[in-house]
């Protein structure tokens, strides 16, 4: 990918998550907030909107995820989880939260597979996290 | 949720948005590296990058700080905002592809290098320069100042507007002083996108508020029932005579079809500034000048202005507290996520336009003035060195001034647009009317300014200050500043014209002639539809914004006047608007496509090889012209204070 197109796409891809992907946190909280899970809903959906949206500007671009993308990604995915658990323990969650939280982390990780497999094939995506031990480089050649 | 989360989220949001900012200047500052692309982003910015930026830049923040407050005042009666997608949009249309094509040929990136080459004036020049700093530090000032009121109300007061409008200035100079024109394009992108968010989001909102769609025209009915409402459903006739805001005529009865129109063109004058047409001439190729013109800007943009910014202010007419500042300040407690969201929007919208137009004026000071008719030893590094400083001290004059002197600031915004629509003869002179002479432009320009500044409180301060009182207020007639320096420009234009030799190009001129009349000569059907085009044009500006907005005060209403039906359930003028700008979309996308004035051309164009010239060594030249310069500059200034001590006050 030369250095303009490359640009474009993570301008398209910083765009997309500075307006779909805040008004999705926005309306998961506004949902927590005032204990709807049907807003709660509408921000889970936003942020499946927002992947697909990400996806779409990826194929167009013909790339997959960056490195710094997926780090990322996999970096919030675990803060999320973890505050979740936080929460949990300490029984601060009411029903709609404990629901809303359930719902986010399901679809996301419903939708990580998903991805990976139509991506990669079902074989494939299972290959993207089973390195072998000569993969890794620890082995001598 | 607590109060943390109400404090939290506003700065947390905003450093967000800076770090994602930096980011995009240190992209664009490592890129200009590479290609010196710091004045124009080496011409690269992408078509469909550029047309949401000129969009952005050309409506969204100052329509949602302006237009949504006029119509939370005024209601109906200038629906002329409504239809602001389609008004903005038609410029584009008739000017940018010529004008790139233009560009492209003489290797040129601004308005004022065009004029330059074309018309060979420097007091182009210097005009183009003026209606720039107008841009940056009148109009841009306002809207700074406006968010940085909400910026104190929204941190609780915790933040002074003085201490937001600073922290916005270092923000600005930031992201335009270190990143240049392709950190504008870039981030533009970005921030467009943001500010179009945060007007759904804001009229969302609204409208939740509200009580719904039905229950906002419900009430606005009931509202329009009270005799004393009634100015906020129609436009208070044709034209009045009256000697203007200040000389007899009253601001509640000014909103006339005439005033309309006229306000209209001044809108138009936005996309005939330097300002659009840097971002337009920094763009790669010219194919997407009619999308993003008839989709992207009278469509998209002029939905969201017929809807969500219709809706926001109409909230805000209704009831006081949903206004802009109220609703945020309110939503700051239920929602905050929200209300920093939309806040970060509508300072994205802010910082586009402010950091374009401060570039832009940098720019053409420097480049455009200072470096060639007086130091034209000045390098590339040394000039851009030179016009980063120039930024930072206009962006510092912005913010003493509009924090110190607001009058002035308003006086000077008040300018900004009825001077850049000034513009639009130069360029049609450029583009399409090649019988304009260099005389002719000038003048009329100079004309045209004159009519401008005499119609608007400045000159009428400033005439007062020397002691003459015009007889007049502003805006005589209801006719808008804009019309006025028009009329003026146009008949001096066409009278020396008449005069002067019309075959006098210089060589630039005749290369870009002749560009047009071979590559972007018109095809046979655009030649077959030109009456029609004429025709509908007229049409439409008579019904959408001219004197026949009058048949749309009552035109979908039914019943009779003790209890008037609305047919449509929404006021009569909304719905007139509505159809205006469905039209106006149509309009915009016959005349880029069918009439050929922006649709895609793709062919090389070689850069004009001028002949070769000897350059004799200049700085005895500069030197007399920085002579001449202080020198007037002093006289002219004992020349003012002289009158001012003699006879004014």
């Amino acid at each position: 990918m030369s250095g303009h197109a490359k640009v474009e796409r993570n301008l398209l891809v910083f765009a997309a998550w500075a307006t779909s992907g805040f008004s999705a946190l926005a309306f998961f909280l506004e949902g927590l907030a005032r204990d709807s899970y049907l807003l709660s809903l509408a921000g889970v959906a936003l942020v499946v909107v927002t992947f697909a949206i990400h996806i779409v500007i990826n194929a167009v671009s013909d790339c997959g995820f960056s490195a710094g993308e997926a780090t990322l990604g996999i970096g919030a995915f675990g803060v999320l989880a973890l505050v979740f658990i936080a929460a949990w323990l300490d029984g601060g969650l009411t029903a709609v939260d404990y629901w809303s939280g359930l719902t986010l982390f399901g679809v996301l990780v419903c939708g990580f597979l998903l991805y990976l497999s139509t991506r990669h094939g079902l074989r494939g995506a299972f290959s993207r996290f089973h390195f072998k031990p000569a993969e890794s480089g620890n082995e001598p050649r | 949720m607590s109060s943390i989360s109400e404090s939290v989220w506003f700065p947390l949001c905003s450093l967000l948005y800076i770090a994602v900012m930096l980011h995009w200047v240190r992209v664009s500052a490592r890129m200009n590296a590479g290609d010196g692309g710091f004045f124009s982003a080496a011409h690269s910015l992408a078509p469909w990058l550029s047309a949401l930026v000129i969009a952005g830049a050309s409506l969204a923040a100052w329509f949602v700080l302006g237009a949504g407050g006029a119509i939370s005042d005024d209601g109906f009666s200038m629906p002329v905002y409504l239809v602001g997608g389609v008004l903005v949009a038609l410029p584009g249309i008739v000017f940018f592809k010529r004008v790139w094509f233009a560009a492209e040929r003489l290797r040129v990136s601004s308005q004022a290098e065009i004029f330059r080459a074309y018309f060979q004036s420097p007091f182009l020049v210097a005009v183009v320069a003026l209606v720039a700093v107008l841009f940056a530090i009148g109009f841009s000032g306002l809207q700074i100042r406006a968010f940085a009121s909400i910026a104190s109300v929204l941190s609780g007061g915790a933040l002074s507007p003085l201490v937001a409008s600073t922290v916005f200035g270092f923000v600005l100079f930031a992201g335009v002083g270190i990143g240049g024109m392709r950190a504008l394009g870039y981030f533009g992108f970005i921030q467009a996108a943001l500010v179009f968010c945060a007007i759904v989001a804001l009229a969302g909102f609204a409208l939740s508020w509200s009580g719904g769609f039905a229950a906002l025209n419900a009430n606005l009915y009931q509202l329009a029932m009270s005799p004393e409402n009634a100015r906020f459903f129609s436009v208070d006739g044709i034209i009045r005579f009256t000697g203007g805001l200040g000389r007899g005529g009253d601001a509640a009865t000014s909103h006339t079809a005439i005033a309309n129109l006229s306000l209209a063109f001044a809108l138009m004058g936005f996309q005939a500034s330097p300002l659009v047409l840097k971002v337009v001439l920094s763009t790669r190729s010219p194919n997407g000048f009619a999308a993003g013109q008839t989709w992207v800007t009278a469509g998209f943009f002029g939905a969201l202005i017929i809807f969500a910014i219709a809706i926001a202010g109409l909230a805000g007419l209704l009831d006081p507290a949903l206004r802009l500042v109220p609703l945020l300040d309110a939503m700051q407690v239920s929602s905050p996520w929200f209300a920093a969201w939309i806040f970060i929007g509508i300072g994205a919208g802010v910082q586009l336009l402010a950091g374009l137009s401060l570039f832009v004026a940098g720019e053409t000071l420097v480049r455009h003035l200072y470096k060639p008719y007086f130091n034209a030893a000045l390098g590339q590094r040394a000039t851009i060195t030179l016009t980063r400083v120039v930024i930072a001290v206009l962006t510092v004059a912005a913010l003493v001034m509009q924090n110190l002197t607001p009058v002035t600031v308003s006086a000077l915004a008040g300018l900004a647009l009825p001077a850049a629509f000034q513009l639009w003869v130069p360029m049609l002179g450029v583009t399409w009317l090649g019988w304009i002479t260099r005389p002719a432009a000038v003048i009329g320009v100079g004309f045209g300014l004159a009519g401008v500044v005499l119609t608007e409180p400045l000159g009428y301060q400033l005439l007062s200050f020397l002691g003459l009182e015009l007889p007049w207020g502003r805006w005589p007639w209801t006719i808008h500043s804009a019309v006025w320096g028009m009329a003026a420009n146009v008949t001096a234009v066409l009278i020396i014209s008449a005069i002067t030799n019309r075959n006098a190009l210089c060589e630039e001129a005749r290369e870009v002639r002749k560009l047009y009349a071979t590559l972007l000569a018109s095809g046979g059907e655009a030649r077959r539809f030109r009456a029609f085009a004429w025709s509908a044009v007229l049409a439409w500006f008579f019904l959408a914004v001219g004197p026949g907005l009058i048949f749309g005060n009552t035109a979908f209403t039914g019943g009779d006047s003790a209890a008037p039906v609305w047919l449509l359930g929404m006021p009569s003028l909304w719905a007139w608007a509505l159809a205006a700008w469905i039209l106006g979309v149509g309009l915009a996308w016959f005349l880029s496509y069918k009439m050929e004035m922006a649709s895609p051309v793709t062919v090389e164009i070689p850069p004009y090889e001028p002949p070769p010239r000897l350059r004799p060594d200049q700085s005895r030249a500069e030197r007399e012209r920085l002579g001449i310069l202080v020198i007037t500059g002093a006289v002219s200034f004992a020349l003012v204070v002289l009158i001012a001590f003699s006879f004014g006050g």
